[in-house]
């Protein structure tokens, strides 16, 4: 057939337009907009001062973006073990033809179907909560003092066992779908092998995965980049420095805090820029790490 | 034929998504809201009835925005204009840079009295005029504090709050106390005997620690001094913040903060709501929300207690959310007159009422709870700030959670806390 050249034009520019405009637009002024001294987020062109690096210094010398970009990364590894690690499981008890299957698969991936607003809230005020919270109802019980979830040392990580609640049936789900396409063939031809369980995991299992593997690492790393609203939820007031993210910080540089009228916009967009560049980077490690190997089965 | 209609459906495509984003090309064309002069004249009388646009930081079925909502109507009614209101909610401040700066229609807006005078000065209008011709007083302190950031009166105060310690008078009177304290010693008495009439005597909770240290330390430096050891550090070396990180860990040893605190809030405040604690260090709106949640409290208000050899015994926190209009209004005068409407006589008793919150205008009445907050911002020249001395340290977020370990008892000296303090630095 032959190709239209003008038809393919006509029908591909709005969709390239809409890019250009929502997407590629906002990236080159954020990027452009981190060399600037910049107060408000759409102050006119003319308006920016030219600041060169000033702003990556600024916010690499800032106490508070240290704390914040420390609490990504344990955001990213330690919940980013567990809640792997947890879905993965899940998804192989799943896969493995236990009985009610269904019923598990949908009580697991529920949470992710409750607002994260309601889901926070219920965890803060119920489950954590000092005088009646379920936790504490529990070690009363068991005979010990109660313990404070929610002080300065425990809130981090307070926040990230609720947040890894909620998102271990998501990955479950996506392990789940990779499993189911491996053939089942392979398992049979193990067992009749005489390949244990744990050996068909770690030798067919895995190995297949790894694709998915490096998509839901990416996944975890975009949510730990962008991880904003359990902060919120965790700090409801104004932000604290043990549930701040960068996010967070970037949004309270950009638009003030509590009682904080201060702004920059340009220390906000390398906050942004330096997100970008993480998330990224540990797109190309997990390339170099998990190379796909061409299989078909 | 299929080139026609290929070429038509992209074409309608186009068109759509150009018509999609044409909302904002009339303020696009408009002047540049900087360049309009915040002097500029008072308009020409409308000829017939206009349309006011209005930002409010409220959610639609909040207390404030239904008294907003009632004035509007009575507004219509009384005026054949309209007044258009949009909800943004609490996190307006995020909106109105931008809009202002793009000439959105805005003719009022609502936020933080310290955000309209320094951040959106440049877009409002000067109400200096409109405000003698009306007779207009309100709050010397916002008013004077609004003046000294924009250079003109550019806000009307609609919400005042006042800080200090709210406490529930039922508790007092069950623990035998009478009068309320004014001195640092006074208050650790009157924690003792709330301690011994089996009732917790500060509520506290994680998210107000830096308030209440922060008034503390005002108590010892008054807010210049903070500034200085924001500026230069040198804490351990200051012998009256050393004094007062020492107060507060003497406060939590002695067990005068009710049990869990530092709590999650609200948790900590809505004891107050049981009788289990009878105090609270906050602005007034913890009274609406401990109501709110617990039920009606008997409430009293006391200022925060003076220190021995401090540097400010009496200050108190005092902020507003305040209305504004844009300088570029082309409704300035209905715009200030359905202003005065919500802010004096009927509608602002009834925001009071409704809202359990101090009048705006001082010859209303406060609610009961609130009792003697209209004076005591009346008679307040500079308000305090919401740790205003601290909070544009780099280090600020940090600090907060100094300041909660504080409460933690996680230092055993104030000496301790201080060089803590001094390793951010």
């Amino acid at each position: 057939m032959r190709k239209n050249r003008t038809l393919i034009f006509f029908f591909m520019a709005p969709t390239v337009l809409c890019l250009l405009l929502m997407y590629v637009y906002p990236v080159c002024r954020t990027v452009l907009m981190s060399f600037f001294r910049v107060e408000s987020l759409t102050a006119s062109t003319d308006t920016w001062t030219f600041n060169g690096v000033d702003n990556y210094i600024k916010i690499f010398h800032n106490a508070s973006f240290k704390t914040s970009m420390s609490n990504m990364m344990l955001i990213w590894l330690v919940g980013g073990v567990i809640t792997l690690s947890i879905s993965m499981l899940m998804a192989v008890i799943l896969t493995s033809g236990i009985r009610g299957k269904k019923f598990f698969r949908a009580a697991i991936y529920l949470p992710n179907i409750i607002s994260a607003v309601a889901l926070a809230t219920m965890w803060v005020q119920y489950i954590f909560n000092y005088d009646y919270g379920l936790l504490n109802q529990l070690v009363t019980l068991l005979g010990f003092d109660k313990i404070r979830w929610l002080g300065t040392d425990g809130k981090l990580w307070a926040m990230l066992a609720a947040f890894t609640f909620g998102s271990v049936g998501y990955y479950m789900l996506i392990y789940i779908s990779g499993i189911e396409g491996i053939p089942r063939d392979m398992y049979e031809a193990a067992t009749l092998d005489g390949a244990s369980k744990p050996a068909q995991f770690f030798q067919i299992t895995l190995p297949l995965l790894k694709g998915i593997i490096k998509t839901s690492i990416t996944f975890w790393s975009i949510n730990a980049a962008t991880f904003f609203l359990w902060s919120k939820m965790f700090s409801p007031v104004q932000t604290e420095g043990s549930t701040v993210v960068p996010v967070i910080y970037l949004y309270d540089t950009v638009f003030g805090g509590k009682g904080v009228i201060e702004r920059d916009a340009g220390a906000g967009a390398a906050v942004g820029v330096v997100l970008a560049v993480i998330i990224v980077a540990v797109y190309f490690v997990m390339n170099r790490l998990l190379k796909e190997e061409d299989l078909e089965y | 034929m299929k080139k026609l209609l290929a070429l038509l459906l992209a074409l309608t495509m186009v068109f759509a998504l150009a018509a999609c984003g044409g909302g904002n090309a009339p303020a696009a064309t408009q002047a540049p809201a900087a360049e309009v002069p915040a002097e500029a004249p008072a308009e020409e009388p409308a000829a017939g009835p206009v349309t006011i646009n209005f930002w409010s930081m409220w959610n639609d079925g909040e207390p404030q925005a239904t008294v907003i909502a009632e004035a509007a109507e009575a507004y219509e009614a009384a005026t054949g204009n309209t007044v258009n209101i949009e909800w943004k909610g609490r996190d307006i401040n995020t909106l109105l840079s931008s809009s202002l700066e793009a000439g959105e229609a805005i003719d009022i807006f609502e936020d933080d009295f310290n955000r309209i005078g320094q951040v959106y000065a440049p877009y409002t209008y000067d109400l200096t005029d409109m405000a003698a011709a009306a007779g207009y007083k309100g709050y010397d302190c916002f008013n004077n504090q609004a003046i000294a950031w924009a250079g003109y009166l550019n806000s009307i105060t609609e919400q005042p709050q006042v800080g200090g310690v709210f406490y529930n008078k039922d508790c007092f009177a069950a623990a035998g106390i009478e009068a309320e304290p004014t001195t640092w010693a006074e208050f650790l008495d009157v924690c003792a005997k709330l301690k011994d009439a089996g009732i917790a005597p500060l509520a506290q909770d994680g998210a107000y620690t830096n308030f209440t240290f922060y008034y503390h330390l005002v108590r010892y430096l008054g807010e210049d001094g903070i500034a200085e050891l924001r500026d230069n550090g040198g804490w351990a070396a200051n012998e009256k913040a050393v004094q007062a990180a020492q107060d507060i860990i003497d406060l939590r040893n002695a067990g005068y903060l009710a049990d869990g605190a530092p709590d999650e809030y609200p948790s900590s405040q809505n004891k107050l709501g049981t009788g289990e604690a009878a105090m609270v260090v906050c602005a007034n709106y913890v009274t609406a929300e401990v109501n709110a949640a617990m039920g009606e409290v008997n409430w009293g208000l006391f200022n925060y207690p003076a220190v021995d050899g401090g540097a400010e015994p009496t200050a108190a926190y005092a902020g507003a959310n305040s209305l504004a209009i844009s300088s570029y209004s082309e409704h300035p005068q209905e715009a200030f007159d359905f202003i005065m409407f919500l802010v004096t006589g009927e509608y602002d008793q009834k925001m009071a009422d409704t809202a359990a919150q101090i009048p705006a205008d001082p010859s209303n009445t406060a609610p009961a709870a609130l009792t003697g907050t209209v004076e005591t911002l009346l008679s307040a020249d500079k308000p305090m700030t919401w740790c205003g001395s601290l909070n544009t340290h780099a280090a600020w977020g940090d600090m907060k959670t100094l300041f909660t370990e504080l409460f933690e008892g996680k230092y055993a000296t104030g000496a301790d806390f201080c060089a803590a303090m001094d390793a951010l630095y």
